[in-house]
């Protein structure tokens, strides 16, 4: 324990640290130790030298890596990745490739992909002599054993050479891996399915234009894409959606059509499968679905495939849909201008009422998003009705993601309208059990406010913004004091004396006023109206208050004065130095021999702020 | 009270002490930062920062938080006297997102004083930071906060339930375990709330009939493996009378008559404990003269408890608050709804 002390505390000595330490460590009895070794490869690979490392480190590595537990080749994986300078750059880059390989032979998913991703940065290194002699025998190698895990981590090693190598090599490469596409093992179609995206895009990218665009090979592409699609593992079946994505962006990005029918067929089937998982994965990527197709008479068929979606007997599958309406209805909505309201809206009015909870939940943080694309009148007659049952959901995370995406809807129908429509569910909503549901309503008010007028506010929110000061949650009775700030920012100062300084002055005579929660929200909801009301206001209706309280038996009330008096000399030195020297400053004085050491340090703290500002 | 089945509960490790390294790195002995409070408490404030935003420290850091908070806690007496009003909270285990929820809903210290009754580490993802939070918090307002300790507050529990394995993860050695071990010999073990609300981690111990028996012991040490030290932090009450065998391996369990007694005798109106799990994140025992507190909701992110604190005011007024897990993205949240593809 002694010797790796030494090391965090020394780090730059490092360089230094004998290497035949290092190489011991490699070999320590406790894996910890043996991991923390392999992450200073580097390490030792600069004091030995490029020569020495090719000679000595690489085979003593691969010596012993393949022996060793899991963690630690897998640190030794990630490593050899960056080693292509320390063996003496790309002419010797080659000599990493034999160890990488064994340790891609694992069978554990994070080291075989580790050693993969170090292959393929080393493969960015290589010339195309070195790919062609060292690397696709490689990946051949893999691909022809007779064991699944090395199958898999062929797969990974495609995109970083397929558009380096010649066209007959490149042709051979992508019958090798359709060759991994209908492998015996469900493991390696898997995987060369999730990695078959990428490839082809990287092919999409090089071969698009018109002299080149046979070396897309579209005959090898969509013959792995319909493999996929008739796999009868659905846990294979379902990565073919984001193939076709990636082949539709392809044909999109060369303006050919004529395949979309085909597409667009194997798409419908896709949807209707047997197995949840595939129409889970159409339904979650639905919105890039149609878009890819950029066609407004599919985006139109696709609408009722929206619909059976939004039905479908299994709960995470209409969760996932929910997800999509807003992008999917805008992208209808521009084929034309009726579907949505016509055929999807009675759908979401049923899903509103889904039995499923997270269903809700999910279509409630997107439903709001509906209202701009159905504009003002659609959305009072239709949406809103939708949001009211919502809103009562027994459900709170489905009555939270209403509340908190209702700034949208506001923008569509203005702030009267969906107050008078919501403003019932929302002051049933104002006492909810969650506190996070009273928090989102809170922060609605300022919104409320300005636009309801001082008349019609005070009438139907004004006693609840004054209860939430004495809510039993903190964060409520904080959000309470800033909510009344802005209200009085808004209203004004005689609105602030009138519906709040007095309400507070009432609350003062009560029992309540024993209790030091009590005591310390009024300080608080003082200090904070402080800033925002007149210097005259501050000293005649706030200060006799928050004097009051520096005789308090609670500690944390008198430093809390000492913070609030530090806040009020700041608001009226300007015009009332006197008060600040005849008020203010002796109390703090008289605070700082506090026997509490808080109080004491607040009020010293800022009394040396109140004296540079007199110092001025 | 309810015991969930399915978190196992935590039996005493076998004494086996883990051999310290010298007696020359005791923390005690560490140059203390000896520069001017300012300094300190903008160092610590600092951290404070840091740690509120779930990053933990690092090592020389916590080495000297410890050695500052030896100093402050070291101070204090076996039965810490405490003033009200004050908020109690029983275990809270690595849920580091969840104290930063407690604290939003009994409001943030030093507005809010807090009494903790142990088990800050172990079974949580976070347990560096939330001690290293709370010691830290500790220091920088002593009279505003009290750290009891736990029985996850010990070298041999920690090397078993997380707390080693997760210093060893995120500071690549044992170091930092170490120093927060040593530094948890000097917590005090129980407090007194205005001589009036015993407050420890565990129960009774049939060899503690007085307060004052618990001022005379010697708690400077490992967590024993028997006897009234280890009792108090080991405990629980139970429905039968008089003293039982603890099916956890360490303390008693403990029944009314032995509370009433108790309390009679020391003139105290409550004890409040925490090192059990209840489902409502508390609940009363023995004619309410027992009260346990539990304050890490969704315990192991998966018992779908909910959490409590419970507020005193100065006039001994009690109470409860109870609430949910924070909401955090990117963790390993659990559905407590199995889904419906599994029905």
């Amino acid at each position: 324990m002694d010797s790796t002390n030494h090391e965090t505390l020394k780090p730059t000595s490092e360089e230094l640290y004998p290497i035949a330490l290092l190489m011991d460590e490699l070999r320590h009895d406790d894996v910890a130790s043996r991991v923390q070794a392999m992450r200073r490869l580097d390490t030792i690979a600069i004091a030995l030298g490029q020569e020495r490392t090719r000679k000595e480190l690489i085979p003593f590595l691969d010596d012993v890596i393949p022996e060793d537990e899991d963690e630690v080749i897998a640190v030794a994986a990630e490593e050899l990745g960056k080693f292509v300078p320390y063996v003496g750059g790309r002419e010797h880059a080659i000599i990493l490739m034999p160890v990488l390989e064994k340790i891609a032979a694992c069978e554990e998913p994070i080291v075989r992909d580790k050693a993969v991703d170090s292959l393929n940065s080393i493969s960015e290194e290589l010339d195309e002599a070195q790919v062609l002699q060292d690397f696709i025998p490689l990946i051949q190698r893999l691909a022809k054993e007779r064991w699944f895990s090395l199958h898999i981590a062929a797969t990974g090693l495609f995109k970083s050479v397929i558009v380096k190598v010649p066209s007959e090599t490149r042709l051979e490469l992508l019958n090798l891996y359709h060759e991994l596409i209908q492998d015996d093992s469900p493991m390696v179609r898997k995987a060369a399915a999730s990695h078959l995206p990428r490839l082809i895009d990287i092919l999409a990218k090089h071969f698009k234009s018109p002299e080149n665009i046979n070396e897309f090979h579209w005959d090898l592409i969509t013959s792995m894409y319909e493999s996929l699609v008739n796999d009868n593992q659905d846990s294979v079946k379902f990565l073919s959606v984001d193939v076709l994505i990636a082949i539709l962006e392809f044909l999109s990005e060369i303006n050919e059509t004529s395949h979309n029918e085909d597409l667009f067929k194997s798409l419908i089937t896709l949807a209707s499968d047997p197995s949840w998982r595939v129409r889970y994965m159409v339904a979650d990527r639905f919105e890039k679905l149609v878009t890819s197709f950029n066609d407004a008479q599919y985006t139109i068929k696709l609408v009722s495939n929206l619909i059976s979606l939004m039905k479908d007997n299994e709960a995470e599958v209409r969760k996932a849909i929910a997800k999509q309406l807003p992008g999917v209805c805008k992208l209808a909505n521009t084929c034309d201008r009726s579907i949505v309201l016509r055929s999807i809206v009675p759908v979401v009015s049923q899903l509103s009422m889904d039995e499923s909870e997270t269903v809700r939940s999910a279509l409630a943080s997107e439903v709001t998003g509906l209202a701009p694309i159905l504009g003002k009148d659609a959305t009072i007659d239709h949406l809103l009705p939708i949001f009211v049952e919502m809103l009562k959901d027994d459900y709170s995370e489905v009555r939270l993601n209403i509340i908190s995406n209702l700034q949208l809807v506001n923008e569509v129908i203005g702030i009267q309208l969906l107050s008078e429509s919501l403003l019932p569910a929302i002051t049933a909503l104002a006492n909810d059990k969650l506190w996070r549901v009273r928090l989102a309503i809170i922060e609605q008010i300022p919104l409320l406010a300005e636009q309801l007028g001082v008349a019609f506010f005070d009438e139907a929110l004004g006693q609840l913004c004054m209860e939430w000061l004495w809510d039993p949650v903190y964060s409520i009775r904080e959000a309470a004091v800033i909510n009344l700030r802005s209200l009085t920012k808004n209203f004004g100062e005689e609105w602030c004396k009138e519906e709040l300084i007095k309400r507070i002055e009432t609350k003062k005579q009560t029992k309540d006023f024993e209790n030091f929660i009590c005591r310390i929200t009024c300080l608080f909801a003082y200090t904070k109206l402080i800033p925002v009301v007149s210097s005259d206001t501050v000293v005649s209706e706030l200060y006799p208050l928050i004097d009051e309280l520096k005789d308090d038996h609670v500690p944390n009330i008198r430093f809390n004065v000492a913070k609030s008096l530090l806040v009020l000399a700041q608001k009226v030195i300007s015009i009332n130095r006197e008060f600040v020297v005849s008020k203010i400053k002796p109390t703090l004085e008289l605070l700082c021999s506090d026997e509490d050491t808080d109080v004491k340090y607040f009020a010293e703290s800022s009394l040396q702020s109140v004296n540079v500002l007199l110092g001025k | 009270m309810d015991l969930d089945s399915d978190i196992q509960m935590e039996d005493a490790v076998e004494q086996t002490q883990p051999e310290t390294t010298g007696k020359e790195t005791s923390l005690s002995q560490f140059p203390i930062n000896t520069t001017d409070p300012t300094t300190q408490r903008n160092t610590l404030d600092g951290w404070i920062e840091q740690l509120s935003q779930c990053k933990p420290l690092s090592e020389d850091s916590v080495k000297q938080l410890c050695a500052m908070a030896v100093e402050v806690v070291k101070g204090e007496e076996n039965v810490q006297p405490v003033q009200v009003p004050v908020t109690i909270c029983g275990d809270i285990h690595g849920q580091f997102h969840d104290l930063m929820e407690l604290f939003k809903i009994g409001g943030p210290c030093p507005d809010t004083n807090y009494l903790f009754m142990g088990d800050y580490v172990d079974r949580g993802y976070y347990s560096v930071e939330t001690v290293s939070y709370l010691v830290a918090m500790k220091v920088r307002y002593p009279r505003r906060i009290t750290i009891l300790r736990g029985n996850h507050e010990s070298r041999q529990i920690t090397q078993v339930y997380g707390f080693y394995d997760e210093c060893f993860r995120k500071y690549g050695s044992a170091n930092v375990w170490k120093m927060f071990t040593d530094l948890f010999d000097y917590f005090p073990i129980t407090a007194l709330v205005d001589n009036s609300i015993f407050c420890l981690h565990g129960g009774l111990s049939p060899m503690i009939e007085s307060i004052d028996q618990v001022r005379e012991l010697n708690r400077i040490q490992e967590v024993p493996h028997e006897g009234p030290m280890c009792d108090l932090l080991w405990s629980d009450p139970d429905d039968r009378g008089g003293w039982g065998i603890s099916p956890r391996g360490a303390g008693f369990t403990f029944g009314q008559d032995i509370s009433e007694q108790f309390n009679h005798t020391n003139g105290l109106s409550l004890i409040a404990r925490a090192h059990q799990l209840v489902m409502e994140g508390y609940s009363w025992s023995h004619q309410d003269l027992v009260v346990t507190i539990f304050s890490a909701p969704n315990y192991c992110y998966r018992c779908g408890n909910q959490a409590a604190i419970m507020e005193v005011d100065e006039n001994h007024n009690r109470d409860f608050l109870q609430y949910d897990p924070s909401v955090r993205p990117g963790e390993p949240t659990v559905t407590r709804k199995t889904p419906d593809y599994f029905l």
